[in-house]
């Protein structure tokens, strides 16, 4: 039996990617974990690995394609314990497990089969499409937990679109091994939602009612008494009758109370009725509601700052002397655009200060030979990192987020930090993970892996997500101070230029000392000018005496 | 846009060149407005209409001479003319009561199946009137996907034709549902078809299924003469309304008809001489066998997608048999929609036309959605019973917090002049802004009723807004405004001492 693989999730807000190369063809044998194809996504350069082992029969892409999450790529004839089993199954009984195989595929309205996952019967159930133009929901509710058996159909979330509440009803019958998303995150449609350990009658069982059907026309038209128990299903009697549960539309929940002309009007305009703020008795919604409804979010609309500044048009640069065009790559627009959000919508204000490291210096040539041993190297910013981490913890407001529309700050409490890598592909910033709870041996090791990994295009989206605050470090290619760009939602950014020798007046004479420019662009919506420089300064204090991240940090 | 066409634009002076674009721009959208209509029953029909009417090509193919589907031709229609022939003989009955006899009534059978059958003619030739008027292309044949723009089309005269198509509706509708095994091959065994083609007035008849389908033909054969009885698996008759509005009609129902069975099976049926015998095991397991003049199997309808070449297309039915449709309408197919009892429950006349109606405007990129807040239920026995929005079952299943007020018929004027107090109008309210959610209502005229009730839970209208508008007096309907009162605690013909 032929599987289809299609593109896994890459990341919050990536629905596609375009295939850059295709690394496999018909016929080729692949594993589990086996690169298929190398995608591009606005944010890094992904090598895609396989889900299932087997011998591919088609690739369904090709390069220079553009996927979408969840679009089959290759098919594969599946090898392994399970789908063997399933295939005796199907010689013991070809007939019936044809149906079942028919009826499994046409079972629910999701376009997306779920994946198989190799060597048990676990399944991946996603996010079913919602509606035209929805393409994800907030989680209210999560209805179920792991180890609950659950049936078909039962409620699994509950989840609120800009259309209306609504449940989504397990497509399977079975175990819940994990649920994979927490109620009040945003969960996409295509999403993996839970995993289920499908029941065994799950994987056997056709849809009920057709295999019932198929079966009475089978047995012949008289008949006894034991079996004619089964033959008189309940649920087919139901289900065919006025009045079952399917019969009358919804019409608590959610239901705003408009009536049809009105309801009509706000489908028009293109307003959820049940959005809008009913002025008539208990709420009820009338036409001039939805009119000024949707005058209040047309006025809204225009006094909203425009996100972008308008582009002055370009002169003709030809006319002044040879030019080239190339596109850009999708790194290079896709940092312009966060960038110029950044710099529009955050006010920057950098704060500059210097870092006397000659005692620092001493100590990371005395270590630098133990680090490299255990394959990293012992730099500034691996040891700035750790500062960083310990600087977060004393300044809270260092390591959180504004939400402008809830007027909320939100606070974190875990320390991950970006470093910003220069490639030749363009600017890329991997996050290092839970700083707090690492070594600089640690520390040291993983930043050399992440930028060769960032340098090569091999790291993953992963990787570049989930910071709170950014390092830049200029100082390899020199330079005093520099104002770099926060990288919004954080809300600060370290610059580090090149250290040099300085003549420092100690003790009533000039002294040469290795000092660190440091320049701190903060967010100053959140941050107060003195609090910057109380950071910067506690930063700088720690480089010169690392005590203070044991003391203090 | 073709190349000489190309080539002649370009050749062509300014001003004429404006002119051929605007043709071409009007030629491609004739070519989006063209739809083909698969199936002439209620959906079908108002879709293919309200099409025309809104300026479209249409071709209409059904399998009938005259549009009207299994409504107009096997269901709703013939049926309701036959209640109301049951319900003259029903009440010249009752009028004995009332001072008035009359002699039994002699029947007709022939004349009274021409009578129905004239109904049906003049309802669905009418149909076809209409049709042609709107210059509906009507084939009469059977049609088939080959693909996701071309039908195959067996017409009715003989041959088949390809049709290429833009967009098309399937509104073919559903079959009735059998248990194969106790499907014999007998004259004496009836289903909806034929049960209303009243073959003779049998002496006895057993009906299978306590839905509505076998209640209403059940009440037909019990005016003509005929000892009805019922055999329903479930613990009631009509599954699914509130038992409350059901007990009315199974009090009626138990008088009138030969024996009620409820929670029973049948095991098996077999012809005999002169009969149907039938083996009925009951809720404690006993079985007996009982022989009866005809059997009338009434389990309900199902859909039918097979020979409609759904394969073809990339149009999905879900568990049931049901073709997927969003709620424009529109299966998995861009170029396909589905409405009617194909695409699900309820299966009712006026779902379908409102379906029909939804996805005709969808099609010419109206943004509609079918997002009715209620769809009315009638089942047309005596007395009817008839339901819209929420039910108290499916409040309690829901666990919806609901207040009920109901005002008994007892209590109404207009009932007890027509001596039938079996009756009650209740209606389920949300608690806090006191709006109708739901409305049940059982009595004679119970189907005519409803509207009211359908619309104030359209509008969002509440206890109060019911209460304050003035209702005809002696008339049924006020049971509905009273029943308002009730839950003020104010109704003026019911007292309830103050909590």
């Amino acid at each position: 039996m032929a599987i289809e693989f299609k593109l896994p999730e890459l990341g919050e807000n990536i629905e596609s990617a375009d295939v850059l190369t295709v690394l496999v063809s018909p016929g080729d044998r692949i594993q589990k974990e086996q690169g298929v194809i190398e995608i591009e996504t606005d944010k890094a350069t992904i090598e895609v690995p396989s889900a299932v082992t087997g011998t591919i029969k088609e690739v369904l892409i090709k390069a220079g394609d553009k996927v979408k999450v969840g679009q089959a790529i290759i098919t594969v004839e599946e090898s392994g314990g399970k789908k063997e089993d399933m295939s005796k199954e199907q010689k013991s009984s070809a007939a019936k497990s044809e149906i079942s195989v028919e009826a499994k595929l046409e079972k629910k309205p999701l376009p997306k089969e779920p994946e198989k996952k190799q060597g048990g019967a676990t399944v991946e159930m996603k996010m079913p499409e919602l509606g035209e133009n929805i393409d994800s929901a907030d989680v209210l509710n999560v209805l179920v937990k792991a180890g609950d058996v659950i049936e078909k159909n039962q409620g699994i979330l509950e989840i609120e679109t800009d259309k209306a509440t609504i449940e989504v009803p397990s497509a399977y019958r079975g175990k819940v091994v994990e649920v994979l998303v927490n109620a009040g995150a945003k969960a996409a449609v295509g999403q993996p939602i839970i995993k289920i350990e499908l029941s065994e009658e799950e994987e056997a069982e056709a849809e009920p009612v057709k295999k019932e059907i198929t079966e009475i026309e089978e047995k012949p038209p008289e008949h006894g008494m034991e079996s004619v128990e089964q033959e008189i299903p309940r649920g087919v009697r139901e289900s065919i009758l006025p009045g079952e549960k399917d019969s009358q539309p919804p019409i608590t929940k959610g239901a705003a109370p408009a009536a049809p002309s009105v309801r009509r009007i706000a489908r028009e305009l293109g307003v959820d009725v049940n959005k809008v703020h009913g002025t008539g008795p208990a709420g009820r919604i009338s036409m001039d509601d939805v009119k000024n409804y949707v005058k209040k979010l047309n006025e809204e609309r225009s006094q909203r700052p425009a996100a972008t500044v308008k582009q002055e048009p370009l002169p003709d640069f030809a006319k002044f002397g040879a030019i080239e065009k190339r596109p850009m790559s999708s790194i290079r627009s896709k940092t312009a655009e966060h960038l110029s959000y950044a710099w529009t919508s955050v006010p920057h204000v950098t704060q500059h200060d210097k870092a006397d490291i000659s005692e620092l210096e001493k100590m990371r040539k005395a270590f630098n030979p133990k680090v490299e041993k255990a394959g990293g190297k012992l730099t500034v910013t691996a040891i700035l990192l750790k500062i960083i981490a310990s600087a977060l913890k004393v300044f809270p407001q260092f390591n959180a987020s504004i939400d402008m529309e809830k007027k909320e700050i939100i606070y974190k409490n875990y320390f991950n930090i970006g470093i910003a890598v220069d490639t030749e592909h363009g600017l890329i910033v991997p996050v290092i993970k839970e700083v707090d709870k690492k070594n600089l041996f640690e520390l040291s090791v993983e930043m050399n892996t992440i930028a060769e990994k960032a340098r090569i295009r091999k790291i993953s989206l992963e990787e570049l997500q989930g910071g709170c605050f950014t390092i830049t470090n200029l100082g390899g290619i020199g330079g005093t101070y520099f104002t770099p760009i926060i990288n919004s939602p954080e809300v600060a950014i370290l610059g580090v230029s090149r250290s040099l020798y300085e003549p420092v007046f100690i003790d009533g004479k000039f002294e040469p000392r290795l000092t660190l420019p440091l320049s701190l662009s903060y967010d100053h919506r959140i941050i107060d000018g003195a609090d910057a420089a109380r950071f910067l300064r506690w930063v700088c204090e720690a480089l010169e005496q690392p005590m203070k991240i044991l003391i203090e940090g | 846009m073709n190349f000489p066409l190309l080539l002649l634009i370009l050749t062509l002076t300014p001003s004429t060149k404006e002119r051929v674009r605007v043709r071409i721009i009007n030629w491609r959208k004739m070519d989006r407005q063209k739809l083909t209509v698969i199936g002439g029953g209620p959906g079908g029909y108002a879709a293919a209409f309200f099409a025309a009417d809104l300026g479209m090509e249409v071709t209409l193919i059904n399998n009938e001479k005259n549009p009207g589907g299994v409504c107009l031709y096997r269901g709703c229609i013939p049926s309701k003319a036959l209640l109301h022939v049951a319900k003259l003989i029903n009440e010249t009955e009752e009028a004995k009561n009332w001072g008035l006899e009359f002699s039994k009534p002699k029947i007709n059978l022939d004349k009274l199946r021409e009578w129905k059958n004239k109904v049906i003619e003049k309802q669905t030739g009418g149909l076809g009137i209409l049709s042609k008027q709107r210059k509906i292309n009507y084939i009469q044949g059977t049609a088939s996907f080959l693909n996701s723009s071309t039908l195959k089309v067996e017409k009715a005269g003989g041959g088949s034709e390809e049709l290429k198509f833009v967009k098309a509706i399937i509104a073919t509708g559903s079959v009735i549902a059998t248990i194969p095994f106790l499907n014999i091959e007998s004259k004496r065994v009836l289903n909806s078809t034929t049960a209303l083609d009243l073959p003779e007035i049998p002496k006895s008849l057993l009906v299978i299924g306590g839905g509505y389908i076998g209640l209403e033909l059940g009440s037909v054969y019990n005016a003509l003469g005929t000892k009805v009885s019922v055999v329903e698996m479930m613990p009631g008759l009509l599954p699914g309304a509130d038992r409350d509005l059901v007990a009315f009609l199974s009090r009626r129902v138990a008088q009138k008809f030969e024996k009620i069975m409820v929670n029973s099976k049948v095991l098996s049926i077999k012809e005999v001489k002169d009969g149907i015998s039938v083996n009925i095991q009951d809720g404690e397991g006993n079985v007996t066998e009982q022989t009866y003049d005809y059997v009338l199997m009434s389990i309900g309808r199902r859909p039918e997608t097979r020979g409609l070449g759904l394969e073809n297309t990339k149009v999905k039915t879900n568990g049931r048999g049901w073709i997927a449709v969003n709620e424009q309408m529109k299966t998995d197919d861009d170029n396909i929609y589905a409405i009617g009892d194909i695409v699900g429950e309820p299966m009712l006349a006026h779902k379908a036309s409102h379906e029909g109606r939804v996805a005709v405007e969808a099609i010419l990129g109206h943004k509609v959605a079918f997002e009715p807040r209620a769809i009315p239920a009638v089942v047309f026995t005596d007395p009817e019973i008839a339901w819209a929005g929420l039910t108290e079952i499916k409040a309690r299943e829901q666990n919806i917090k609901v207040d009920i007020a109901k005002f008994p018929w007892a209590a109404s004027g207009r009932a007890t002049t027509l001596d039938r107090s079996d009756g009650v109008t209740k209606l389920i309210i949300e608690p806090e802004t006191q709006r109708i959610l739901g409305v049940g209502i059982c009595g004679p005229g119970a189907g005519e009723l409803i509207a009211e009730g359908t619309l104030a839970i359209e509008m969002g209208a509440n206890a109060t807004d019911l209460k304050l508008t003035i209702h005809p007096h002696p008339t049924l309907s006020e049971t509905v405004m009273e029943a308002a009162e009730v839950f003020f605690g104010q109704s003026t013909h019911v007292y309830r001492p103050k909590k």
